[in-house]
């Protein structure tokens, strides 16, 4: 731990120069305004090269791509062993996981995610509710001390509190379904920006084994936390028995996705399955009606 | 008198609680048996007799209603749909107007999408009264490229350079002025 905070600013700087000045060719390594955390630990990722026969393209996107943008790969995976890590491509829809990076929607429902089932019950009694207090303590005028009315007003020892909080506060209000929806994308998108993507064809584990499942994840470099995502409910026994004792993996359904886990867990795996429902559902919103009455009423092409 | 046997309990009020329900039909249950009793002597048959006839008429006439599920199909065409379809091929421009994007993506830096309804995403905006602007949304690539060419164009229009603001985290610009008009023609010239 001691080391992270050794190593010192100056050889993270050079670390990370280093890495950009290749991706960027001409420009400067670092821009002069970046805040480095100094503990921030540099994983070397291996680049491994790409395999020289024709990589075969494993699942092409259902919905309609727009003519100027082009789809998004990711290697597909499989959890059965170590090495199965390349069985082929999927294509990913640009539109739900290359859209413009909006950093501050991405922040926004984060924000919204923590505040909005948040209830405060502080409550504190005002000078009404503390018991006593209803007879003036003396007569106004002729004792030689000040002037009081009751015993528990906000400037005597013991008397309520005059703009304490009061009862329990809801911190509940709603973003727009549209706002949510682009925070989804957004977090999908610098998922895959980051490297921090995977899609799985699904989650049949061999073993039970927690320790099975930690050398895969530190064997691929997937990070320190993943989030395994299926599009059903219905989970592989293995999985679920590997996961229960591990507190670094979490397994969710797709409906169950949230900008909150993703930004939680550094690396995020999906199923194929779960790739289709997230884009089926993420796209509609992009070519839907306003509502004339609310979703969960019938619609005639809505389920 | 207890509640009638054959209406469902919901309907007796949103008042009556379901502990009140369930006591009322236990006591239905205790008077039938004095009522069964009494039957065979003849007597003015009690208060739940003359409800018994009464609901045993009524199925009656129920059974002479027929139901049918065929006409739902005239409230199917009625529910709206939630997916916006796609405008039919025209030759040309609409009879409204309407220009399709060109089939030919356009050959520049920058691309400006079609808002969900198939239209040219430029509005107007009136602030404080008397403050006029006009916004250009859904622009993808080089914003700065549109930007010189969208002053480039008003120039030509107007005479003096308008004032432009760029908001890169929304990719969208900002123009003083009301162009929607000029802007949506030439950005349907380009084939946007």
């Amino acid at each position: 731990m001691m080391n992270m905070f050794r190593s010192g600013l100056n050889v993270c700087c050079l670390a990370l120069g280093k890495r950009l000045s290749s991706t960027f060719a001409g420009e400067s390594a670092l821009p002069s305004n970046l805040l480095i955390p100094p503990n921030l630990v540099e994983v070397q990722r291996r680049l491994r090269p790409l395999p020289t026969d024709s990589v075969p393209v494993l699942h092409k996107c259902e919905a309609e791509i727009a003519r100027h943008l082009r789809p998004r790969q990711a290697w597909l995976e499989s959890l059965r062993s170590r090495g199965e890590d390349q069985l082929g491509v999927v294509e990913l829809h640009p539109d739900v996981f290359a859209v413009h990076p909006r950093i501050d929607i991405l922040h926004a429902v984060e924000v919204w995610q923590r505040n909005f089932k948040r209830i405060s019950h502080a409550k504190v009694k005002s000078r009404a509710e503390v018991s006593g207090g209803g007879k003036k303590p003396w007569a106004q005028k002729g004792s030689g001390r000040a002037r009081h009315g009751s015993i528990r007003s906000p400037l005597w020892r013991g008397g309520g509190i005059s703009h304490g909080p009061r009862g329990p506060t809801s911190y509940y209000y709603m973003l727009p379904m549209k706002v949510r929806v682009m925070g989804l994308k957004v977090a999908l998108t610098s998922k895959l920006a980051q490297d921090y993507l995977h899609v799985v064809d699904n989650l049949e584990m061999p073993t039970p084994d927690p320790e099975f499942l930690l050398d895969i994840v530190r064997h691929r470099q997937w990070g320190e936390s993943v989030l395994f995502v299926d599009a059903n409910e219905a989970f592989p026994e293995n999985l679920l028995q590997a996961a229960a004792g591990l507190k670094m993996v979490n397994v969710l359904p797709a409906i169950g996705l949230n900008v909150h886990s993703m930004l939680k867990h550094e690396s995020l795996v999906l199923t194929l399955d779960a790739v289709k429902f997230l884009e089926k559902k993420l796209l509609w919103h992009d070519s839907r009606f306003t509502p004339l009455y609310p979703f969960r009423l019938p619609y005639s092409d809505f389920p | 008198m207890g509640p009638r046997r054959d209406l469902p309990a919901r309907s007796l009020g949103s008042n009556m609680s379901a502990s009140v329900v369930n006591m009322l039909t236990r006591m239905c249950a205790t008077i039938k048996p004095a009522y069964v009793w009494l039957s065979p002597v003849g007597v003015v048959p009690s208060a739940m007799g003359r409800l018994r006839m009464a609901s045993s008429s009524t199925a009656e006439q129920k059974s002479a209603v027929v139901e049918s599920t065929e006409e739902y199909k005239y409230v199917e065409r009625l529910i709206p749909p939630t997916k916006i379809p796609t405008p039919p091929l025209h030759d040309g421009p609409a009879p409204s107007g309407w220009r399709p994007p060109s089939a030919v993506t356009p050959d520049l830096p920058y691309m400006v999408r079609r808002s969900r309804l198939h239209n040219v995403p430029v509005y107007t905006d009136l602030t404080h009264g008397n403050r006029k602007t006009t916004l250009l949304r859904k622009i993808e690539g080089d914003i700065w490229a549109l930007e010189n060419d969208v002053k480039e164009y008003l120039v030509q229009l107007t005479g003096k350079i308008p004032l432009t603001q760029v908001n890169e985290v929304t990719m969208s610009i900002r123009i003083k002025g009301h162009f929607d008009k000029e802007l949506k023609e030439w950005l349907l010239e380009k084939g946007f």
